[in-house]
């Protein structure tokens, strides 16, 4: 063999290597399918990798069902991302357990500054035993009904205030043939909201929190449960939701299409809608409003208290990661101020601190959340993942009146002895 | 080691020695198919039976061993139960319905001869579309809003039949189930299709001589000489509808409340929502089990069937 090429290729394979020594790679996994969506976080990595020589970031977007089983086999295949979204949570709690997930605690202290821009509730949905585990990013999710102004003008029906308001709404509307609710249940997680606000607004912020913690007699039998149950089949036999709810597809966007449509009033949904509707038809956004759900004539729950997260998609670093300082620098870099200005532009409200929100429905959102006492996280992303999965089917199966509110707390308080210490 | 142990010289038969090197050569030829089916079928098989001893999340060391604790548990769960008896009624449905229609589609396809073959493309295309697509586009048929097959019902003033198929728990299993079908009967029509083709065309002659009507033909003649075919067709359906998901997965999701749930809905929903590994694994074991014993029994039924022919 010629000594000359030998010599070259020995060089070459030294230079690749310190070069491959000097180059980090980090991958980050998120779902931000739509364009804008893309782009924020593309440019955020832009000025990370500007700022960073020699870092490089590997951007994967995956759709939001496909992700979570996507995320869930590299994690347990011990291929995870260095950099990965997930909506915090008892799904985020079992990667925590299963020491999957940095503690993000000593970098937030050393970066004070940066931990102090966000809104207090934002961490809620990433704190376990006092250590937060991810960085809230995206959006302010908070479920509100939606409701055509114009079809409330028609029908001269006021804004409900409370549940027997609200029943009267649903009667009237059902006189003229409108469905007061569209609800696109397949999923589960939609219906589901319906019931986690009356738990609320029955028995107040601490009956589920309790319920889950196993803490103060805290149980899913508790007769609260059993009476949100009872209400929601009275919203059912009401008649107040469209017709074949428990088989409508969400994501495929019927719910909104019956709103479009004035065959119904009202949608109880995350405030992520108005800036879906407002990409699929700013027409009909003329006609919308919002409201907080109904208070329960005798319930502890506050008006104010909200279901969602704020914050929604936390994003988290993986213990598997190589370059654990580098994929926390960019976790700053995809809230920047930069960043957080162009969420408010693509019509979404992250949840740092003073905001400059032009838009009047996003500014009351801002409003919504600011003077909320409480947040409770959606309830399937909040409970351990057996325990949301069988929420989540007994909420479809209490809407469908295929079970009673007995049989599905009790169902409910089986699991949660059995998998709740 | 021929030191301690003196080998004793065999006289090996040349025929035996022939044969031997035979055996030999044809395991070579094997071996990549029996590593094939060791790596991607044995292998993960007993992997499952043994997750299914665990209690595991499926991330990192966080597993326990419980023993036979889920496979116990299987037999009180109302939703596994429920699961199997939906994919009895799929398998039922999908035998008394894909494979007498497939058999009629191709008995008068083939009768048809030459005139047939658009109608042959026709009826051959569900089974070329992606179980997603169809999944997606019956979905917006069968919507109870804006869907076209409740407009059409009550345009013919049949406002009774007008019904919400995927969302109601009495309807839903059989709305996907006649889905189902409609995607599969092209595969058993191409099934019978080939069996047909093979047939003797004497056969038909000499009976026509005879002076048999085409009925006479069919149900002596025709029916008797595709039972074989007929066999296996029954066979693939009932192991095909018994670990049954997609269609299902995209219509329904199994719902609502578990009415159109069946084993391998449950199964993924166990493994991938639940993070339930263990419990998951023992529901993909028993439903191997199911599958083993069932396709065992109808082989040997419809064999003894055959014989008594």
């Amino acid at each position: 063999m010629n000594h000359k090429r030998v010599r070259a290729l020995t060089a070459l394979l030294a230079a690749s290597t310190t070069l491959a020594q000097a180059q980090t790679t980090l991958d980050l996994w998120h779902i931000q399918t739509t364009d804008n969506g893309k782009k924020i976080i593309q440019d955020a990595v832009n000025r990370f990798q500007k700022a960073n020589p020699g870092v490089n970031v590997n951007v994967v977007v995956t759709p939001n069902d496909t992700y979570k089983t996507k995320l869930k086999i590299a994690v347990g295949a011990g291929n995870a991302p260095c950099v990965f979204m997930s909506w915090g949570g008892g799904p985020l709690y079992e990667y925590i357990k299963s020491d999957q997930v940095l503690d993000l605690t000593p970098f937030l202290s050393k970066n004070a500054a940066f931990k102090n821009r966000f809104l207090p509730a934002a961490w809620s949905a990433v704190t376990f035993d006092g250590k937060v585990y991810g960085i809230p990013a995206e959006n302010t999710g908070v479920a509100v009904v939606l409701y055509n102004k114009a079809l409330f003008a028609k029908y001269n029906l006021q804004v409900p205030k409370t549940w027997p308001d609200l029943l009267k709404v649903v009667a009237t509307l059902k006189q003229h043939n409108v469905a007061a609710f569209s609800l696109a249940n397949k999923a589960k997680w939609p219906g589901s909201m319906f019931y986690g606000y009356l738990v609320d607004r029955i028995g107040g912020p601490d009956v589920f929190k309790n319920a889950v913690t196993r803490t103060k007699g805290g149980s899913f039998a508790d007769p609260t449960f059993v009476k949100a149950g009872q209400m929601l089949q009275d919203l059912v036999k009401a008649g107040a939701f469209v017709q074949g709810y428990n088989g409508l597809d969400y994501d495929s966007g019927v719910s909104r299409q019956l709103l479009y449509s004035g065959r119904a009033a009202m949608e109880l949904m995350g405030t992520w809608e108005l800036g879906t509707i407002k990409n699929e038809n700013p027409n009909f956004l003329k006609n919308v409003d919002f409201f907080s759900f109904p208070t329960v004539p005798g319930g502890k729950g506050n008006a104010n208290t909200v279901l969602g997260t704020v914050g929604d998609n936390f994003y988290s670093v993986s213990k598997t990661c190589k370059n654990p300082d580098a994929a926390s620098k960019l976790l700053t870099y995809l809230i920047d101020d930069q960043a957080a200005q162009d969420r408010v532009g693509d019509n979404r409200l992250p949840p740092v601190k003073g905001l400059k929100v032009t838009d009047p429905l996003l500014q009351r959102i801002q409003q919504l959340v600011s003077k909320a006492p409480s947040v409770q996280l959606w309830y399937d992303q909040d409970l351990a993942p057996q325990l949301g999965e069988l929420h989540k089917d007994t909420s479809q199966a209490l809407l469908g009146l295929s079970v009673t509110p007995q049989a599905a707390a009790d169902q409910m308080e089986t699991l949660a002895k059995k998998i709740l210490k | 080691m021929s030191l301690i142990t003196p080998a004793k010289p065999v006289r090996v038969p040349s025929r035996t020695r022939q044969v031997r090197s035979q055996n030999w050569v044809a395991a070579a030829f094997l071996l990549p198919a029996l590593l094939t089916l060791v790596v991607f079928l044995v292998y993960p098989l007993l992997s499952s039976f043994r997750l299914s001893l665990l209690n595991w999340n499926g991330l990192g060391n966080t597993a326990r061993f419980v023993g036979l604790q889920n496979w116990a548990d299987l037999l009180h769960d109302r939703v596994f139960l429920t699961a199997i008896r939906n994919n009895g009624v799929l398998a039922g449905l999908s035998i008394l319905v894909q494979i007498p229609l497939g058999l009629v589609l191709a008995f008068l396809l083939d009768r048809a001869g030459r005139a047939s073959r658009a109608l042959k493309v026709l009826y051959f295309l569900p089974l070329l579309m992606s179980s997603v697509a169809i999944g997606t586009v019956f979905r917006s048929i069968y919507d109870p809003n804006f869907g076209p097959l409740n407009s059409v019902l009550r345009a013919l003033h049949l406002d009774v039949l007008a019904q919400d198929w995927l969302g109601d728990p009495r309807l839903s299993l059989i709305a996907v189930i006649a889905v189902v079908c409609w995607q599969n009967v092209p595969f058993y029509m191409l099934l019978f299709l080939a069996g047909l083709s093979s047939m003797p065309a004497e056969l038909r002659e000499a009976a026509t001589l005879d002076g048999a009507t085409e009925p006479v033909i069919f149900w002596r003649i025709t029916l008797p000489f595709l039972q074989g075919t007929i066999r296996s067709a029954m066979v693939l359906s009932l192991i095909g509808s018994l670990r049954y998901f997609d269609l299902v997965y995209v219509m329904t999701g199994g719902g609502p409340s578990n009415s159109s749930e069946v084993m391998a809905t449950y199964m993924y929903r166990t493994v991938f929502s639940s993070f339930n590994i263990g419990y998951g694994a023992a529901i993909s074991s028993a439903m191997f089990i199911i599958v083993a014993v069932v396709a065992g029994l109808t082989l040997r039924a419809t064999r003894r069937f055959e014989t008594e022919v």
